[in-house]
């Protein structure tokens, strides 16, 4: 926690959050911002991948049940069904958002900030694509360059077995065996099952079926699968090819086992790693049924990545600034009045600036420059030399001239 | 340079599984029996080996601190992770089995006490039979609570037998088989696939070579 706060992972966290939203901009998002507080309810009522022990509950003096915000997809949702009857053309929203859960795990923090997208626009091929390039490109952003981004379907499974008469035991035990792509057990399994024996075949096949788009789609033509999943597969598949004009290939892989995490998805749903972190740092997929628990159609896209986890996966490169600090001012009590003008001067430009008087100033300041007024003259230092000067312009000059215009001012 | 890294137990099961690799080409010049590294590589500098203790096998896989992890599925089964559980290496053969001295009834029971090293499946197990339970978790010398009247039966991993039958118990039922798997970390299937299906590759060799 300590070094959170007195280290640098607070710049850095900052600075990924700046790189997120400059990129999510670029695509026509606009950012927004939901209540820190939600009805209970709204939770307890829509299908949701959140454990609801893992929600902080909190009580107002009327009695009723708040959480502190889980998530921001479900309200921004809500809110948008309340002001739009039916889907305007679409909507592109994006936040960057503080949500609260209480894992069973110690240590791990309450609070952890999100930043992500939701695209409210009808399905189709291109605009799952345009999102999963946006996943792709706000990682690479962020500095990795080893990204992947694994695609499933969320209804493929629950397709699969639409007409199974199985139980929810056995369901469950299904799925945690794909999950695992556990091969082994899989077989055996099944073979206790009364599921028809076509889909028994591709229910084996699932945990295999991963892989570059050409090696998934290659095997899928030997399976016998029903209409309504034979047209999931269609549409995935149209949506790796515009993903692929996105010149995103080797950046994707195919898993139909990729069934952990459905929650209220509906059709395709991503998850993006990154180079040398054992964890998932994005996640996503097309929501369409959210909406329709409100009672309306809006369909929708979207993904969420963590800060924390991304500050954790890029702790060994270089994302900070070498200095938090541009100038540092010391003065003699006497200057004071020329002092306070400079600082303004700088800071108007947008250099960062920290002033203090020189009997104050026991430390080294952490900053590029430091400048000093004294009764005898004004000095400009930096590593290398110091200089005099005479009036700010030429203070500026200096300036501008070895640093430039602060890099920050777009 | 990138490689693969492996986590595993000291001990039969990874010299086993070293001598499969070896088979393929993959070669540990670096380990001797009396070696104490804990971590060494192979001769091409492709795989690094990690010796850490078998339950945390999973735990180190799960959080990515190894790509794979080569543990019992006896531990897999007792502390589930979220990991691709992807080979049955066919090492390591055992049964997880009820214990205990001859005659002692486990059907029919309103209740038992019972010391296990696997608290978890065994309470599952018993709770699927109906049987309440009173769990007494151990950690080793399971044997020994029948003996001195801390428990009623035990829950252990059996192999050959004779650790019970020197101690007068026997196996009064089978639970699961038991063998060593493949683990692998979920990100890393995604990021080094060909490496991972490679190292998958050479370890499948070693098995057929051997069976």
């Amino acid at each position: 926690m300590y070094s959170e706060i007195l280290g640098n992972e607070h710049d850095k966290h900052e600075k990924i959050i700046g790189t997120l939203a400059k990129r999510f901009t670029t695509y026509g998002y606009k950012r927004i911002k939901t209540s820190a507080f939600e009805q209970y309810e709204l939770y307890s009522n829509v299908r949701t991948s959140i454990n609801q022990n893992e929600m902080i509950k909190v009580i107002d003096y009327t009695g009723e049940v708040l959480v502190l915000r889980p998530d921001v997809t479900i309200p921004l949702t809500q809110q948008l069904v309340q002001l739009n009857k039916s889907l305007p053309e679409e909507l592109r929203y994006y936040y960057v958002q503080e949500v609260f859960r209480q894992t069973f795990q110690e240590n791990e923090r309450i609070g952890k900030t999100q930043a992500g997208v939701e695209f409210y626009c009808k399905s189709s091929p291109a605009a799952d694509a345009e999102t999963i390039m946006l996943a792709c490109h706000a990682l690479r952003d962020v500095g990795f360059s080893d990204v992947k981004i694994e695609i499933g379907y969320a209804g493929f499974f629950n397709e699969l077995i639409a007409d199974s008469d199985i139980t929810a035991n056995q369901t469950a035990e299904l799925k945690r065996l794909i999950q695992a792509k556990n091969v082994v057990e899989i077989g055996p399994f099944l073979q206790q099952l009364s599921i028809d024996p076509a889909i028994k075949e591709v229910l084996e096949q699932l945990p295999l079926l991963y892989g570059s788009p050409e090696f998934v789609f290659e095997r899928l033509k030997n399976l016998q699968v029903s209409e309504s999943a034979q047209q999931a597969i269609d549409y995935l598949q149209q949506t790796c090819k515009i993903v692929g004009l996105y010149g995103l290939n080797k950046h994707i892989v195919i898993d139909l086992g990729l069934i952990n995490h459905m929650g209220y998805y509906s059709g395709i749903i991503f998850q993006g790693y990154v180079e040398n972190f054992g964890k998932p740092v994005l996640m996503g997929g097309r929501y369409d049924a959210l909406s329709e628990e409100f009672g309306v159609k809006l369909p929708a896209i979207g993904f969420a990545c963590e800060i924390e986890s991304l500050v954790k996966a890029s702790s060994d490169k270089e994302l900070q600034e070498r200095y938090s600090i541009d100038v540092t001012v010391l003065y003699e009590e006497s200057r004071l009045k020329y002092a306070i003008d400079i600082t303004n001067e700088l800071r108007e430009r947008d250099y960062r600036v920290i002033s203090k008087p020189l009997s104050e100033s026991t430390y080294a300041t952490d900053s590029q420059y430091t400048i000093e007024l004294t009764e005898l003259q004004n000095k400009i230092a930096d590593q290398e030399e110091v200089k005099e000067f005479s009036d700010f312009k030429q203070l500026l000059d200096l300036i501008i001239s070895k640093k430039g215009v602060p890099e920050w001012t777009i | 340079m990138d490689y693969l890294t492996v986590a595993m137990a000291k001990g039969r099961t990874a010299e086993r599984a070293m001598k499969f690799l070896e088979k393929s080409g993959v070669r540990f010049s670096e380990f001797t029996d009396q070696s104490r590294k804990l971590v060494i590589f192979d001769d091409a500098q492709k795989i690094k080996l990690i010796f850490v203790k078998a339950v945390d096998v999973p735990i180190y896989v799960e959080n990515g601190a190894a790509d794979v992890g080569i543990v019992g599925k006896d531990v897999m089964m007792e502390d589930p992770r979220d990991v691709y559980e992807l080979l049955d290496l066919g090492i390591g053969r055992c049964k997880l089995a009820i214990a205990g001295f001859p005659d002692t009834p486990v059907e029919n029971v309103p209740f038992l006490t019972v010391a296990s090293k696997y608290p978890l499946v065994a309470k599952e197990y018993f709770d699927k039979k109906g049987i309440r339970t009173e769990m007494i978790k151990l950690n080793g010398s399971i044997e020994l609570a029948p003996l001195i009247g801390l428990s009623d039966v035990i829950v252990d991993i059996v192999e050959t037998g004779t650790t019970l039958k020197e101690n007068g118990l026997v196996v009064l039922e089978e639970m699961a088989d038991v063998s060593a798997r493949l683990i692998v970390n979920k990100a890393s299937y995604a990021t080094k696939t060909e490496d991972i299906q490679q190292f998958i590759k050479d370890m499948k060799e070693g098995l057929e070579v051997r069976s």
